[in-house]
C-alpha cells in the first residue's frame, strides 16, 4: 500500500517537472523566453496605453474647455434656460449644465457623474476629471465650474457648472490592439525558443550520450571503447577522464592477464619438466620395491615411504598437468554413448571400493559423455568421501528428462560452514593441522572442471542426515563440439 | 512553478485596458460669463475710470470697441477719442501674446489717454474672457505712424 502511494507520488512529480535533461532544458528555455517576452510586452503595452489614455484625456479636456470658453462671452449672465441650453449644445452630447435651480441635460450623462466629481468642482473651482468604468465601458468624466473673471484678474465662481461625459471605448480598443500585437510577438518567439532549446539540448546531450555508450561498452567488457573529446568544456574534460580511466583499467587488466598466463605456463612447464625425471624415479622405485625383502626393518620402512611418496608425486604431477590443460583451454572431450550406472560401478570396482560404497541406481541411464572424465569425477568424489567422511558412503544415480544426477553422500559430520565455499579451490585444506593427506589437493578442482566441460555442474553441501553431499549434474543434451 | 502563471496573467491584465481613476485636476476652469462689458472712460480729474455697461453678456472685443467709440453717454464721464459717430467698426486680430486692433482713427484723433482707453477696454474683455493679463495690445491707426507699431499695456490692469 505504502509502496504504491510512493509510486504515484513519484509519477506526479515526474508529470510536473520532467526528468529528462532535454525536456528540462526545453522547459527552462521556453519559460525564460516567454517570461522575458511577456515582461517586455507587458511593460511596453502598459506604458503605451497609459500614454494613450493621458493624451486622449488631455485632448478631450482641452476641447471641452475651449468649447466652453468660446461660447461664454456670448451668454447672458445671470443665465436663463436658453443660455444654459446654448452652452450645453456648444459642449456637445452627453453634457449636463446646471445653474442654481436650472439644469440643462442631454443623454444619460447626469447618471454617471459621481458625487466626488461634483464635490471637487464646487470646492476647487477648477476643471477636474475622473475615469470610471460603467456598464463595462470606460468613461471620462469632465466637470468644471464657469468662473467670472474681473478685469483685474480676480476670479469668482459664476454658479454655472458643466459636466460632460466622454466614451473611452475607442482608446480601450486601441490598447487591446496593442496588447494583442504584443502577445502575438511573444507567441512568435515561442517556437523559435523551442527550436533553440532543442539545438542547445542536442549540443549538450550528444557528448553525454556518447559518454554513456562508451561507459556501457566498458562495463560490458570492451576495454577498447573510447569516446573522442570534443571542444574544451567540462564535458570534454569528463570524456578525457573517462578515457584515462579506461586506459588504466585496460593496462592493469592486461598486466593481470599476462601474469596469470605466466603463472599457468610456469605450472604447466614445471609439471612437464618434472615428468621425465619422475618416470626414471618411478622405474628405480619399482626396482627398489622388488628388493625390499632382503632389507632390514628400518631400511624396508624407508623404502616403502619412498615408494609411496614417489607414487604420490607422480599423481600430483599428473593432476597438475590436467589442471594446466583446463587452464589453457586445451582439454578435449571424447564423447561416446555411456551407460552411467555401469560406468560408475566400473569405476568403483577398478579401485576396489565396491564393498565400502553403497551404489543406488534404480534404472539404467544412458548418456553421451566422456567416459574417462566421468571416471575421474566419480573417483575423486568417492575418494574424497572415503578419506574425509565416515562410512557408509552412498553413490546414487538418478535421471530426469533434462539431466542426470550423481550424488555422493557420506555419513560424517558434514562440511563446516566456512569450508563449503572453498572445497573446489586448488590445494585447499579444510583442516590446517592435517596436511599430510594422500590426495593431491587438486581432485575436487579437477572434478569441477570436468563437470563444467560437460556443460554440467558440481555442487557441495550437506545431506539432511548430516553428512557431506556432492551432487554432479550432467545435462541430457550435450552439444557436440 | 505553479503560482507564477496567475501572477503573470494579473500583471498582463493590469497593463491592459483603461483603468478607473480618482478625481484629478484638469487645469483652469473656463471663464467668460459676465453681466456686462467694462468700458474705460476718463473722469473729471483726467484719470481712467471703468464703467460697467450692462449688456447682459461679455461679448467680443470688437463689440466693446464699438461701444467705447460710441462714447460714454450721459454718465458724467468723458472720452478722449474723437469719433464721427458713424458706424465705427474695429477689426480685431489676435496673435500669440498680442491683440491687434485696427481702429478707424488717425493718430491725431486720439490723445495718449484715449489710446489707453482703447487698450484697457480691449485688454479687459480679453482678461474677462479667460485671457492672460500680460497680453500686449497693438493699436493700428489709419494713417501711417510709428505709434501703430507700439505694443502697449494698460496702466490700470496689472
Amino acid at each position: 500500500m505504502t509502496e504504491r502511494s510512493e509510486g504515484t507520488d513519484r509519477q506526479g512529480t515526474r508529470r510536473l517537472w520532467p526528468r529528462g535533461l532535454r525536456a528540462r532544458l526545453v522547459v527552462a528555455f521556453v519559460l525564460v523566453t516567454v517570461l522575458g517576452a511577456a515582461a517586455a510586452a507587458w511593460s511596453s503595452a502598459g506604458s503605451a496605453s497609459s500614454a494613450l489614455v493621458t493624451s486622449t484625456q488631455q485632448r478631450l479636456t482641452e476641447t471641452i474647455a475651449g468649447q466652453i470658453g468660446a461660447i461664454t462671452p456670448q451668454l447672458t449672465y445671470p443665465p436663463d434656460q436658453v443660455a444654459l441650453d446654448r452652452l450645453r449644445a456648444a459642449v456637445g452630447a452627453e453634457t449636463l449644465v446646471t445653474y442654481q435651480n436650472l439644469r440643462s441635460s442631454d443623454g444619460t450623462a447626469a447618471g454617471l457623474v459621481t458625487d466626488a466629481l461634483r464635490t471637487a468642482v464646487r470646492t476647487k473651482h477648477r476643471l477636474v476629471t475622473q475615469r470610471i468604468i460603467a456598464d463595462g465601458r470606460p468613461w471620462l468624466l469632465v466637470g468644471t465650474p464657469v468662473t467670472i473673471t474681473a478685469p483685474n484678474g480676480a476670479r469668482t465662481p459664476s454658479g454655472i457648472e458643466v459636466y460632460s461625459v466622454r466614451d473611452l471605448s475607442g482608446v480601450e480598443q486601441q490598447i487591446e490592439g496593442l496588447a494583442r500585437s504584443a502577445a502575438g510577438t511573444a507567441a512568435l518567439a515561442l517556437p523559435l525558443a523551442v527550436v533553440l532549446a532543442l539545438l542547445a539540448a542536442g549540443s549538450v546531450l550528444r557528448p553525454v550520450r556518447e559518454l554513456r555508450d562508451t561507459a556501457r561498452r566498458l562495463a560490458a567488457g570492451d576495454l577498447d571503447a573510447r569516446s573522442p573529446p570534443q571542444g574544451a568544456d567540462e564535458l570534454a574534460e569528463l570524456t578525457v577522464t573517462v578515457n584515462e580511466m579506461a586506459e588504466s583499467v585496460q593496462a592493469s587488466m592486461a598486466a593481470m592477464q599476462r601474469m596469470q598466463a605466466d603463472a599457468r605456463r610456469f605450472a604447466a612447464d614445471v609439471s612437464h619438466e618434472l615428468r621425465t625425471p619422475l618416470s626414471t624415479l618411478t622405474a628405480v622405485v619399482e626396482v627398489l620395491a622388488t628388493t625390499t625383502g632382503g632389507m632390514e626393518a628400518d631400511a624396508r620402512e624407508s623404502a616403502r615411504m619412498a615408494i609411496t611418496e614417489t607414487h604420490r608425486l607422480v599423481r600430483l604431477v599428473d593432476d597438475l598437468m590436467e589442471v594446466s590443460r583446463f587452464d589453457a583451454g586445451t582439454a578435449q572431450l571424447r564423447v561416446e554413448e555411456v551407460e552411467v550406472t555401469r560406468a560408475v560401478r566400473d569405476c568403483l570396482r577398478a579401485r576396489g571400493w565396491l564393498d565400502r560404497v553403497e551404489l543406488v541406481a534404480p534404472q539404467e541411464v544412458s548418456l553421451r559423455l566422456d567416459r574417462r572424465r566421468l571416471d575421474v569425477i566419480v573417483a575423486n568424489l568417492v575418494g574424497n568421501a572415503l578419506r574425509h567422511g565416515e562410512p557408509p558412503v552412498r553413490v546414487r544415480v538418478s535421471a530426469s528428462s533434462e539431466q542426470v544426477r550423481v550424488e555422493v553422500t557420506d555419513s560424517g559430520p558434514g562440511l563446516p560452514e566456512h569450508v563449503s565455499p572453498h572445497v573446489f579451490d586448488r590445494f585447499y585444506k579444510a583442516d590446517a593441522a592435517r596436511t599430510r593427506t594422500p590426495g593431491s589437493g587438486l581432485g575436487l578442482a579437477i572434478a569441477l572442471e570436468n563437470a563444467r566441460l560437460h556443460d554440467g555442474d558440481l555442487t557441495a553441501g550437506n545431506a539432511d542426515g548430516g553428512g557431506a553431499r556432492f551432487v554432479l549434474c550432467l545435462p541430457r543434451e550435450l552439444e557436440d563440439r | 512553478m505553479k503560482p507564477i502563471w496567475p501572477v503573470i496573467a494579473a500583471l498582463l491584465l493590469a497593463g491592459c485596458g483603461v483603468q478607473p481613476s480618482g478625481v484629478t485636476d484638469g487645469g483652469k476652469a473656463p471663464s467668460g460669463v459676465a453681466p456686462g462689458v467694462t468700458l474705460y472712460f476718463v473722469d473729471a480729474r483726467g484719470e481712467l475710470r471703468p464703467q460697467l455697461r450692462r449688456t447682459g453678456h461679455l461679448g467680443t472685443i470688437s463689440e466693446a470697441m464699438s461701444l467705447l467709440l460710441w462714447g460714454p453717454g450721459d454718465s458724467g464721464l468723458r472720452t478722449q477719442i474723437t469719433s464721427n459717430k458713424t458706424t465705427p467698426q474695429v477689426v480685431v486680430a489676435t496673435a500669440p501674446g498680442v491683440i491687434q486692433l485696427m481702429v478707424p482713427l488717425s493718430i491725431h484723433e486720439v490723445t495718449p489717454l484715449g489710446i489707453d482707453q482703447i487698450v484697457c477696454t480691449a485688454l479687459g474683455v480679453h482678461v474677462q474672457g479667460g485671457g492672460s493679463r500680460s497680453t500686449k495690445v497693438q493699436v493700428r491707426f489709419t494713417l501711417h505712424t510709428p505709434e501703430s507699431d507700439k505694443k502697449r499695456a494698460c496702466p490700470v490692469i496689472r
